[in-house]
Order: C-alpha cells, then structure tokens, then sequence
C-alpha cells in the first residue's frame, strides 16, 4: 500500500511541474462540454423558407401566415427574378413553398388544391422534419379555417413527456458530454504517464525496482483517477449550471459508477500507453479509440440500435456506452440501482479487463523476484 | 534554373526522403481518414425506428383491440408487451424496457358506444428530445388515421397516400389543401450522404495541421533546427519545402475520402470539381498554417499534439460538418464565422449535392482564401523567429 501511495506522488509532483497538462485537465473539459453539449441540436428553428403565391387572394395570405407564425419557419423576401431552385440552391432558403393559382377558389370547392414545398434536402434528418411540420401546419390550417368537413373525434390522446416534459436537447447532449469528457481527458493522461516512462527511459528503473506490476499500475492510476474526480466535480457544477442537471436522490449509483469509467478510462490510457511506447502516438490512439469511437458509437449522439449491426458489437467494448446510460438514469431519469445495475456490473469487467491487460504487459518485462 | 527554385528542390526533396522513410506516419496518414469516413457515414443514424411501445388495454373490449391494432399498424412501433395495468408500465419504462406506452381506459368501449370521445393516454419517455418528439409525431399520425377512417379497420386506399416509414403527419382531410413535399438534392433521404459530405473536409483539415505541427516541431526537438537555419536557403522557402509534401499527401486524402464517399455511400458530385480541388487546397493550406502556428509555439512533439487538442475540436463543432449551424445557440452561429472549417465545409455541400451557383459559392471560397492566406503568412512570420 505504502509503495502504491510513493508511486502516485511521484506522478503528482511530475503532474504539477506540466502547466500545459494542468490547463488540459482542468480548462479543457469545462470548454468542450460547453461546445459538445450546445452545438449539438437538432431541434429546428426559425428555418429561411421562400415563398411564391401564385394566388394573392386573402385564404392564400392566410396560409402562409400559419407558416409565418410558426415557430420552425421564417418567410425571408424573395427575389421576383429568381426560380426557387435557383433560391435553394444558393442557400437563400432551406424550402420553398409554391402556392398555385385558383388556390381560394379551389379550396371553396372543396377541390383540394396541391401546395407545393420543396426542401433542400442535403440534411436528410431535417428534410424529413420539416416535411412533416409543413404537413401537421397544414392540418391546423384546415382545422381553423374550416374549409373542410369536421371530423369526428373517436379517441382524443393526452400525453405525458417523462424526465424532460420541455423536449429539451441540452439535458441529453449535456450528460453525454459529460461522460464523453471524463473518458478523454483521463485516458489521455494515464496514456501520456506511462508512454513518457518509455521514452525517457525510465521504465527500467521500474522494472528493475521492488514494485510488482500491480503496486506500478495502481500507484500510477491512483493519481489520474483523482484528477478525474476533480473533473467530475467541475463538469457536474456546469451540467448545474448550464444544462439543467438534477442531482439525483440516491447519488450511490453515479459515484460508484463515475470511480469504475475513471478507472476503465485510465487503465485504457495506460495499456495505450504500454502498447505504443511513443507520447504521439498514444495521444493518437487514445484520440482515435476513446475520443471518436465513444463519440460515434456510445449513443451520446443517436441511439445505439440506429447503428448498423456489423459494428454495432463494438459499442459494447466501449466504457462510455455504458456510463452515459448510467449518467442518464441516475441525472435525468432518477432511477436507482435497480434499472442501473447491469451497466455498473459492465463498466467493472471494463475497467477489471484493461486493468488485466496492463497488468500482463508489464509482466512481461519484470523480473521474477 | 534560379537559385531559389534550386534550394527549395532541395529542401523539398529532403523533406519527402524523410517522409517516405516514416512508414508508420504515412500509414497513419493515409488509412484512418477513408476508414473513420466509413464508419461516420454508418454510425451516424439520427432515423427512429422500432420504438418500443407498451400497451395497458384496461378496457379488454373489441373496440380497443381495435384501436391498438389501428396504432400498431405504423412500422415504428414495435409492440414488446402488454401489461394489465399501468403501475406495471411504469415500472417497465424505469427498467428502460419501453419507450412508450398506450394506457387504454376501462371505459374505452363505453365511451365509443355512447359517440362520445374516448381519451387515451401516451407516456414518452423523453430523456432523448429528438426521438420523443418522433414517437409523439407518429402517435399522432396513428390516431388520426383511426379518427379519419372512421375507427373502421385498415383503409389501405387511404394510407396508401403516404409511405408509413417517412411522413409522421397524416394527410389532409378530403377536400382541404395539401401540401406535398418534394425533397431536392436528396430525394432518396440517404443520411449517410450529410454527414460524408460535411467531415470528409474536416478529417482532411485535423489531419493537415496535426502532420504539419509534427513535421515543424521535429527539428526543434531533435536540434537539427539549427542546420536549417544555417543554409542559405530563406525561411520562406524552408516552410514552403517543409509543407509542400503535407499538402500534396493531404490533397490525396481528401480525394481519397470523396473517392470513398462515392463509391461506398453513392455521394453524387454534381458540381465542379475544380471547385472542390480549390477549396480543398485552400482548406488544406489553412490546416498547414494552424499546424505550423502550434508548432511554432511548443517545445515538443507531445506539446503541439495536446495543443491541436485545444484547437481543432471547437473548429469541428462550430463547422455545421455533423449538426445544423442554424442550430446553435446565436453566439456559436457568430463564431462559426472565425471558422475556416465552415467555408469548407459550404463549399463541399455545394459542390457535390447541390451544384450551387457560383455567385453563392465565391463568398465562401473568398473567404477561406482570406483564411488560408492570412494563416499560411502568421505561420511564415513565427516559423521565422523560431
């Protein structure tokens, strides 16, 4: 115990001597999050949407002022001279509707007249999003105006949006952000620690010394863990803050599991390390796996069973899968261990298999005492 | 052949030896931009599908069999169980086992028969806004199906007015104004196509300044600096040599990653491609620039990579490469002017999806021009007093 604690002040003293280091660990989670967790939107607002009424009659200016008055739509003036293709394609408006003549009239008929709206659909998720608001607007418009015969109404529906009855984006991407954050930064300086060793040489001093494998990883790991711990700390007080976090009533959960990612994080770091040898390309390595891996195939952006199934499996290796559903259970969803004990029991064979794999790395060079 | 043709031959010709000795960074160079596009194009998936909807029928009666089949004849859902009360759903959306469920009440047949309005209840789970808004979305669409048809099992003349997978919204009533949608530049709605399109550049410009700052910072580590600096050659020259070889292997990431997006995903190029040839120089240039800026002000190797850390994932995420600018809160959408990457990214879109005209491109490409140049020049400056 005594040796595992000199180790982990040994890294402390080299850690406090970095200034860039320290600025990475501290400074660094608190900006990304904040980036992460508000870029990341896909609610729809205010979309530039051109229009050409071919009508001009009083039900037609009627029509678009539904548009106008929603919230995802803004009318932008148009140029006489340009075809809506030609506004589409240069990016003065995201849709265009096109009202045609005798469109009044046609509808005093009953005639149902075709309005037409076309979408640049480059972003295909917000094509699709914007076609069915143009279709529930014109449901409403119908509705009021009553230009068509009343329906009768079997069954009403009256919902209930559960743990974010605002549909808010912020509250997900800010807990994903947040399990993204205490992956990154902690993998990255266990990988750094230990691949230094390797470069300056001063591995064999390690190899050479009393300390077995284990005391080596523990002692290393204890340190980097803890700073993860202040990261906790910083990015839960901007999830506070900013991103609407609530603390949750049996706070057991998020701890345990935070201590087990940390852990799973930083042994993943440090067999980065071991493995490369070399500071760049652990940093690469821990970019690639933990960074852009996690960020893809955790289900901090889209849900998980959206993922093609050919590598999808791969999502289960990753610790952050399951810490951002734990992050999510325990801030947003307040539920307890019962819903959240088999992603715990995960992050620990996680954070067991690449402390196990560290430890045979390091085996292999020591020497038989 | 003037003499400062001759030394930049010579330096550049050192600089691809040195290159072409460094297996490992070429492979590293060349592999993981077209393999990380690939797997982007597939993981990135925002489409909901089998929602897993639970169903509490405390009414038991025909009529709300009915019903449920009316709502369970949208292909989103997928119905996993069905509880005998509603205490018990709850529980199962706890256990994350539903998305949603349908409380159906015991007087639902009653309701009916007295032509009154029956009301049911939805519960989402909305810890993921976008999805719940989806489910809420189609929920409605099945019940207003059902209300339109009368309650009347399936009226496959009227559903066969939309495809199930893609409208959430029914359609309108007979007689009232409809409106169709007709989506440009992607009618097939392939998703893979937004995000190939926006990170292809993107992954090109990390990787651009990430080998440039390496390359840079090399020879301080290793001292040869002082060798350079001592030839006859300019400093202008020397970055120039220094960075040509980046930027022509840069170059062929970036059409590696568009060949790649062509053939696995089907990503039309409708535009000019000397346009994107352009830009992409431009991009690649400006990537360079921010390298060799790093470079210039860290001691080392590990330095300037954790540096380029700070650096490039804001230009990411401010670049509209995976979520709308139009998005963002009204501060990003400012700073994503300072982001050369935002230009880039514009132009990519416009030129392969949309062949964009060239009034509403030359903004975009004047400005990363301006971003390359101004970039490129501060780096020249610094690399100079190193």
């Amino acid at each position: 115990m005594k040796k595992i604690w000199a180790q982990a002040m040994k890294e402390f003293k080299l850690f406090r001597r970095d200034k860039l280091l320290i600025m990475l660990a501290v400074l660094m989670p608190v900006v990304m999050m904040y980036l992460a967790g508000s870029t990341a939107s896909l609610r729809l607002r205010n979309i530039p949407l051109v229009v050409y009424d071919y009508d001009n009659t009083p039900l037609s200016r009627t029509y678009l002022e539904t548009y106008g008055a929603s919230l995802s739509f803004r009318i932008v003036p148009r140029d006489p001279k340009e075809s809506p293709e030609q506004a589409l394609a240069s990016w003065r408006g995201r849709a265009a509707l096109i009202i045609p003549q005798n469109f009044e009239r046609d509808t005093r008929r009953g005639g149902s007249p075709i309005v037409q709206l076309l979408i640049d659909a480059s972003d295909s998720n917000a094509a699709t999003a914007l076609g069915n608001y143009a279709q529930a607007l014109n449901s409403s418009f119908a509705q009021k105006n009553a230009v068509s015969r009343a329906m009768p109404r079997l069954v009403s529906m009256s919902q209930r949006l559960w743990y974010n009855p605002g549909l808010s984006n912020p509250i997900y991407f800010g807990t994903g952000a947040m399990g993204l954050m205490l992956l990154l930064f902690p993998a990255l300086l266990g990988a750094l620690a230990t691949a230094r060793e390797y470069e300056v040489g001063t591995i064999i001093q390690a190899y050479a010394s009393s300390l077995t494998a284990v005391q080596w990883i523990l002692g290393k790991a204890l340190l980097y863990v803890a700073i993860g711990i202040v990261n906790l700390v910083i990015c839960f007080t901007l999830g506070l803050l900013i991103f609407d976090y609530r603390f949750p009533s049996d706070p057991s959960v998020l701890l345990v599991s935070t201590l087990l990612y940390l852990m799973a994080g930083v042994f993943f770091g440090m067999m980065m390390g071991n493995s490369t040898g070399s500071q760049s390309a652990a940093i690469q390595g821990v970019q690639m796996c933990a960074f852009l891996l996690s960020l893809l195939l955790s289900g901090y952006l889209f849900a998980i069973r959206n993922i093609p199934p050919q590598i999808r499996w791969l999502s289960s290796f990753l610790p952050a899968t399951y810490y951002i559903q734990i992050v999510r259970n325990s801030i947003l969803r307040d539920v307890g261990w019962s819903t959240s004990l088999m992603p715990v029991v995960a992050l620990a064979l996680l954070a067991f298999g690449y402390f196990f794999l560290n430890v045979i790395q390091m085996r292999k060079m020591q020497f038989k005492g | 052949m003037p003499p400062a043709i001759r030394r930049y031959l010579a330096l550049a010709t050192k600089e691809v030896q040195q290159l072409r000795r460094n297996r490992v960074l070429l492979i590293q160079l060349l592999l993981p931009p077209t393999v990380v596009l690939i797997i982007f194009g597939f993981a990135l998936n925002p489409k909901v599908r089998d929602l897993r909807l639970g169903i509490v029928d405390e009414s038991l009666t025909a009529q709300s069999r009915n019903f449920v089949d009316a709502l369970t004849e949208n292909v989103n859902f997928e119905v996993t169980r069905r509880f005998l009360n509603s205490k018990q759903a709850e529980d199962a959306m706890k256990n994350l086992d539903l998305d949603l469920f349908v409380v159906i009440p015991a007087d639902f047949a009653v309701t009916l028969g007295r032509a009154e309005t029956a009301n049911v209840q939805v519960v989402i789970d909305a810890v993921d806004a976008n999805t719940a808004q989806i489910a809420q979305g189609y929920m409605r669409s099945s019940l207003d199906d059902y209300n339109a048809t009368g309650g009347a099992s399936s009226n496959v003349a009227f559903r066969a007015r939309r495809t199930l997978a893609r409208s959430t919204h029914p359609s309108a009533p007979p007689g009232a104004p409809d409106v169709y949608p007709a989506y440009l530049y992607n009618p097939g709605l392939v998703t893979a196509w937004y995000y190939v399109s926006g990170l292809m550049s993107v992954i090109m410009f990390i990787n651009a300044s990430l080998v440039a700052s390496a390359l840079a910072v090399k020879e301080k580590e290793t001292g040869t600096i002082e060798q350079l600096l001592m030839t006859p050659a300019q400093t202008g020259e020397m970055l120039l040599a220094k960075t040509s070889p980046v930027f022509v292997l840069m170059m062929v990431v970036l059409f590696a990653a568009l060949g790649a997006a062509t053939l696995v995903f089907g990503l039309p190029v409708r535009g000019a491609l000397w346009l994107f040839t352009v830009a992409g120089a431009f991009a690649a240039l400006a990537g360079i620039g921010i390298g060799v800026m790093i470079a210039t002000v860290s001691r080392s190797q590990q330095q300037a990579q954790l540096l380029t850390f700070f650096v490039n994932p804001p230009l990411t995420m401010l670049s509209g490469a995976t979520s709308p600018i139009e998005n963002m809160p009204a501060i990003f959408q400012k700073l994503s002017y300072i982001d050369p990457l935002r230009y880039m990214v514009t132009i990519v879109r416009g030129v392969t999806l949309k062949n964009a005209p060239w009034e509403a491109l030359w903004p975009n490409l004047a400005a990363l021009a301006g971003f390359a140049i101004v970039l490129f020049a501060i780096s020249a400056v610094r690399f100079r007093k190193i």
